[in-house]
């Protein structure tokens, strides 16, 4: 350990001090005026791009070259698989764009021919393609050098939106994203390595996206970033002397938010109510001060010898690796830099029924309070009904949430928290796959803007120019999608899992509408002028992302059958006949032919693509 | 100086030819668009022309106990003891003391400064124009710290969900616990609705969308700070084909049948019909003052070029949201939090200006609201959720230059106080919702509307509203 006592000497304080200096996106709500307005600059985008070509050949491109680990498999034996297949195309659609990013031709035969599970047990067991370590790591973005990575957050929307937008894995993908929406944390509060920072989070949701609950919950609790995020980092004991307690943070939302929420549940999710009628609260704050104390002590974790470094042009500022943003945070201060000894309380900790007596150290702590936490009957009914609600439908049936909830509390072979087991259950459960919510007009979602754009990106083949998949923030609402995977504003997400829009159909009938929180004047038009640049490829945010749309060009000159296509890929073949004949017509006052123009052609293609995707029938997921 | 009457037909005429000029097809009703319904003789008084409540949401909880600092010695050394490394120095308080403008006096002869960064509205306050409201926050009725720890809800009852973010941000706005859906702000709307030309423009939002200025007719405008955003395929070709153009306003306004997607029809219609008559009203105006580069400002500057039109928007009565965030300082409290204050203090002095620039200094209050207040106790950097916190009041027709409510001791112990020094409020957000209805022109008969637990507070009108304006 001579490193360790070496390291010792280097003064973190400094460096924090440094850390002001950094770009730093606003922690608002509005993000209209972002104050890296930029893309990168002119220079940085060279050295990207050379590194980027540089490394190229070593499978950067997004195939499934990654060298992943094999997936984790749900504990025990699952059921045999349902032989239950879908009856036709659309069918076959609508249950891979609930279940993933994007669907293929190829998904479409396969489902037909194996059923709807055998297709989502071979999605789930895919090898995990590239991580985001290895994005940014293979194209420099954890250099410490002039170009400040350390800093700076643009990275990590490369990374997203290279998983997203590209490459295999898409029910895992879209499983992660759903997941970052539940226990979020958000890049745009992080300023040491941020995108590193959030590469390793988005890491631990897709690689546990079907393992177990009570890991993953361990596994968010101790990651740097939610460290960072929600105030563990860096949490202290007690000290009477100045009356200073520990920080309730992380305490309240992980309670709140993470996994037992605000009232007893029963387990098809409705509230259960006391002897007046009235709904019971889970925890009060004598609990949150009480399970307060077991989130002390935690600093970020040195282990594996990481050194600091300067970057050549300010050789006062000393930088951590990045791969410190990887490292679990720790209590035990022999990893801490500068060591301040152990800061955990030692004192009993009361909450929630349980008390951990004085004495107990930070491990034995922190598994038992993960444990309790995990036991609470609220979190199958409470996590079940969310991923219902981003995967599915907004308003299940509570004999869908119970269904859910009985999965989650048992997989049958007596494992609780099972999330493969879970998300096939939310998947594969009649009321998501009937013929029969398609005819209720109150069924399924208004499709989240990062998810369109991930869905144009794949279903149109894009590619980056530069193999770095420059896409920006696209957080603003006047400009772009008012929402930007991993940038939620702030812990509570993009939307409320209980928003009802007012003075709308769905209040009237009293119907909870989460992502019409994102729905104003503002953000409906912007939607629609985003997505008429980024069709055709001409928005200034569009310099790196191309689509080919080659399918769509080989059929454009047959309206109907370019029409067949968008329907079927886009909306599950759910475009209304009047949609579908308003579009039509649009398209059949232009001549387009085998012979016309390149330019013509994909003009035809742009026209098409963007009516079906502002369509209603498209923005609705049903 | 302008004929209201006159302008009301030129606006009308001008909404109308527009609108003319669209079909809204299936779901958009005129209902619905929030074209009817609104006349309805609701006792409102509208004289006195233009009159605007804008609030200023503070999100994440602002540390109050930083924003208002004791500077007299003894409270001074308590506040500095018991916050330790996240007290405030003393010697750049010295410059910011709020002095009444008529002698006052305070809890434990309390002096209070203005946090060091917010230099502009101490300005305020010695001007006449700005009031702090001190220990506000939601009550459903008066309550001791005996009653609140007695937990017996039934008797003395509470806002539910205290201390959580979401639900205190809509407990605020509304008055009650996230899944609300009409707010204060929305309420006076409805009620203020009928005395606008165009009734659509009563409510505008420049944030992301909160239930505040939801009401249960009315809808708010949702504008950006880049102010309304049209879609541009409207007024030209679409990728060459004026006949995309024509079937893209067709479906982006044509219900398909499910709730979901008429509701997203609605938005769609909202935005076409709205946007493009806001854009043309707005182009007419140039402030001279300028607003600085921070989210917070850019929001208002947009609030003042609307209010700067609202001749051409047709409207006398209006009420606004902006926001800004931040505010959740678990963690390095010092630095960040008085970096945060110095935004407001530079924005809201830039809307003062503005008002004042084009003459509606008197016209328009800007107040600030927060999810809660802090616990005074101190988690080595930062602090915690509480519940009562201090806030601002600003505009020409505010009594300003002196304090509202009650201060709080500076203790963690005190009976004002439900522990680690959270603020038990003193005066209830229902009081601070009626007095601000009241000065827009809410009748007493309607306060509940607004307020709906002002019957169990003394004080219908905290009194930091002057009483009437000077009519135009």
């Amino acid at each position: 350990m001579t490193d360790h006592e070496q390291l010792d000497l280097q003064d973190r304080s400094e460096l924090e001090y440094e850390a002001d200096d950094a770009p730093n996106h606003g922690t608002g709500h509005d993000t209209d005026r972002d104050p890296q307005e930029k893309p990168p600059s002119k220079t940085s985008l060279a050295a990207v791009s050379t590194i980027a070509l540089a490394t190229a050949a070593c499978g950067g491109g997004g195939g499934s070259g990654g060298g992943g680990t094999p997936p984790p498999t749900g504990g025990g034996g699952t059921p045999a698989p349902t032989a239950l297949s879908p009856d036709t195309d659309a069918q076959a659609a609508r249950f891979a764009l609930q279940a993933g990013l994007s669907v293929s031709t190829g998904d479409i035969l396969e489902m037909r021919s194996e059923g709807y599970e055998r297709w989502l047990d071979n999605e789930i067991n895919q090898p995990i393609e590239r991580s985001a370590q290895q994005f940014l790591s293979d194209i420099g973005f954890e250099a410490i050098d002039a170009e400040q990575w350390f800093f700076r957050s643009d990275p990590a929307d490369y990374m997203i939106w290279n998983q997203l937008l590209t490459g295999s894995n898409s029910v895992r993908k879209r499983v992660a994203l759903a997941l970052s929406e539940f226990f979020v944390v958000s890049v745009n509060n992080i300023q040491i390595w941020p995108s590193t920072s959030i590469g390793a989070y988005w890491d631990i949701l897709k690689e546990g996206a079907f393992g177990n609950f009570r890991d993953m919950l361990e596994a968010i609790t101790l990651n740097a970033g939610m460290g960072v995020f929600l105030n563990t980092l860096g949490n202290q004991k007690a000290d009477p002397a100045t009356g200073r307690v520990p920080d309730e943070n992380y305490a309240r939302e992980v309670m709140q938010l993470f996994s037992i929420g605000l009232f007893e549940l029963n387990i098809d999710g409705t509230e259960r109510l006391d002897g007046s009628g009235n709904p019971i609260e889970t925890y009060d704050n004598d609990d949150v001060t009480g399970i307060a104390k077991v989130f002390t002590g935690y600093n970020y974790s040195y282990e594996g010898n990481i050194t600091f470094q300067s970057p050549p042009d300010r050789p006062n500022l000393n930088i951590p690796e990045a791969r410190l943003l990887r490292n679990p945070m720790t209590a035990n201060s022999f990893f801490q830099i500068p060591n301040r000894g152990d800061q955990h309380s030692m004192e009993e900790k009361s909450f929630l029924g349980v008390t951990i007596p004085s004495g107990t150290g930070a491990q034995e702590s922190l598994r038992i309070a993960m444990d309790t936490l995990f036991n609470h009957p609220n979190v199958g009914p409470f996590f079940g009904k969310q991923m219902i609600q981003r995967l599915v439908t907004s308003n299940p049936s509570p004999a869908y949430v119970q269904r859910v909830a009985e999965v989650f509390n048992n997989n049958g072979s007596g494992v609780r928290g099972d999330l493969r087991a879970v998300f096939k259950a939310i998947l594969l459960d009649d009321e998501a796959l009937s013929l029969q919510s398609l005819a209720d007009p109150t069924f399924g979602k208004l499709r989240e803007p990062m998810l369109r754009f991930a869905q144009w990106g794949r279903t149109f083949g894009a590619r980056s120019e530069t193999t770095a998949w420059l896409m920006r923030d696209l957080s603003d609402r006047s400009r772009f999608l008012s929402q930007s995977p991993l940038r939620s504003p702030s812990v509570f997400n993009f939307f409320r899992p209980g928003f009802i829009p007012a003075n709308s159909q769905a209040a009237e009938r009293d119907l909870l509408a989460p992502e019409f929180q994102l729905v104003n004047e503002t953000t409906a038009a912007s939607y629609v002028n985003f997505m008429e640049r980024t069709i055709d490829g001409r928005g200034f945010w569009m310099f790196d992302i191309k689509a080919t749309y080659q399918d769509e060009l080989e059929i454009v000159d047959d309206t109907d059958a370019l029409l067949d296509r968008l329907d079927l890929l886009l909306t599950a073949g759910q475009l209304s006949e009047t949609s579908r004949t308003t579009i039509a017509d649009a398209l059949n006052a232009q001549t387009v032919t085998a012979t016309s123009s390149e330019e013509d052609k994909l003009a035809q293609v742009h026209r098409a693509v963007l009516l079906v995707m502002v369509s209603n029938d498209y923005l609705i997921q049903r | 100086m302008f004929h209201i009457g006159k302008s009301k037909e030129i606006s009308r005429r001008a909404f109308m030819h527009r609108s003319s000029q669209l079909a809204v097809m299936g779901a958009a009703s005129g209902y619905a668009m929030g074209l009817a319904g609104l006349s309805d003789a609701a006792a409102f008084d509208n004289s006195g022309g233009y009159k605007a409540l804008v609030c200023v949401f503070l999100l994440g909880g602002n540390d109050h106990a930083n924003t208002l600092i004791p500077f007299d010695v003894p409270n001074y050394n308590r506040y500095a003891q018991i916050r330790d490394t996240i007290a405030i120095g003393r010697d750049p308080l010295a410059a910011q003391v709020l002095n009444p403008l008529q002698p006052q006096t305070l809890t434990d002869d309390m002096q209070l400064a203005l946090a060091p960064t917010m230099p502009r509205l101490k300005a305020r306050f010695d001007q006449g124009v700005m009031a702090p409201l001190l220990n506000v926050g939601p009550l459903i009725a008066p309550i001791t710290k005996q009653q609140f720890e007695s937990d017996d809800v039934a008797r003395f009852p509470r806002p539910a969900k205290l201390f959580s973010h979401n639900d205190q941000q809509s407990t605020w706005q509304s008055g009650s616990p996230e899944g609300s859906i009409s707010g204060w702000g929305g309420r006076i709307g409805d009620l203020a609705a009928s005395s606008n030309t165009n009734s659509m423009f009563t409510a505008i939002n420049a944030t992301g969308n909160a239930v505040f200025l939801s009401g249960d007719q009315i809808q708010p405008y949702g504008i950006s700070s880049n102010g309304a955003i049209t879609v541009r395929a409207l007024d030209r070709r679409l990728y060459g084909s004026q006949a995309a153009s024509d079937a893209l306003r067709t479906l982006l306004t044509a219900g398909n049948g499910t709730v979901f997607g008429n509701d997203y029809a609605m938005a769609n219609a909202r935005s076409i019909q709205f946007s493009g008559f806001i854009d043309d009203a707005v182009s007419g105006v140039s402030l001279g003052t300028q607003f600085s580069d921070s989210s917070l400002a850019s929001q208002l500057e947009i609030v003042a070029q609307l209010i700067a039109a609202r001749s051409a928007l047709g409207v006398t009565r209006q009420v606004f949201l902006v926001s800004t965030g931040g505010f959740d300082n678990h963690d390095g409290l010092i630095g960040t939090h008085e970096g945060l204050l110095a935004g407001v203090d530079t924005a809201m002095d830039e809307f003062y200006r503005a008002m004042e620039e084009i003459g509606a200094a008197d016209q328009v209050t800007t107040f600030t609201a927060s999810d809660f207040g802090r616990t005074l106790a101190s988690n080595g950097d930062g602090s915690d959720h509480g519940w009562g916190g201090h806030h601002l009041i600003m505009g020409g027709a505010v009594n300003g230059g002196q304090f509202y409510g009650t201060a709080a001791k500076i203790s963690v112990d005190a009976d004002d106080q439900v522990g680690r020094g959270r603020l038990l409020p003193s005066t209830s957000v229902d009081e601070y919702s009626a007095t601000l209805a009241k000065w827009l022109g809410v009748e007493a008969g309607e306060i509940p509307i607004i307020s709906p637990n002002i019957a169990n507070f003394n004080s219908p009108d905290l009194g930091f509203m002057r009483a009437s304006v000077p009519a135009e």
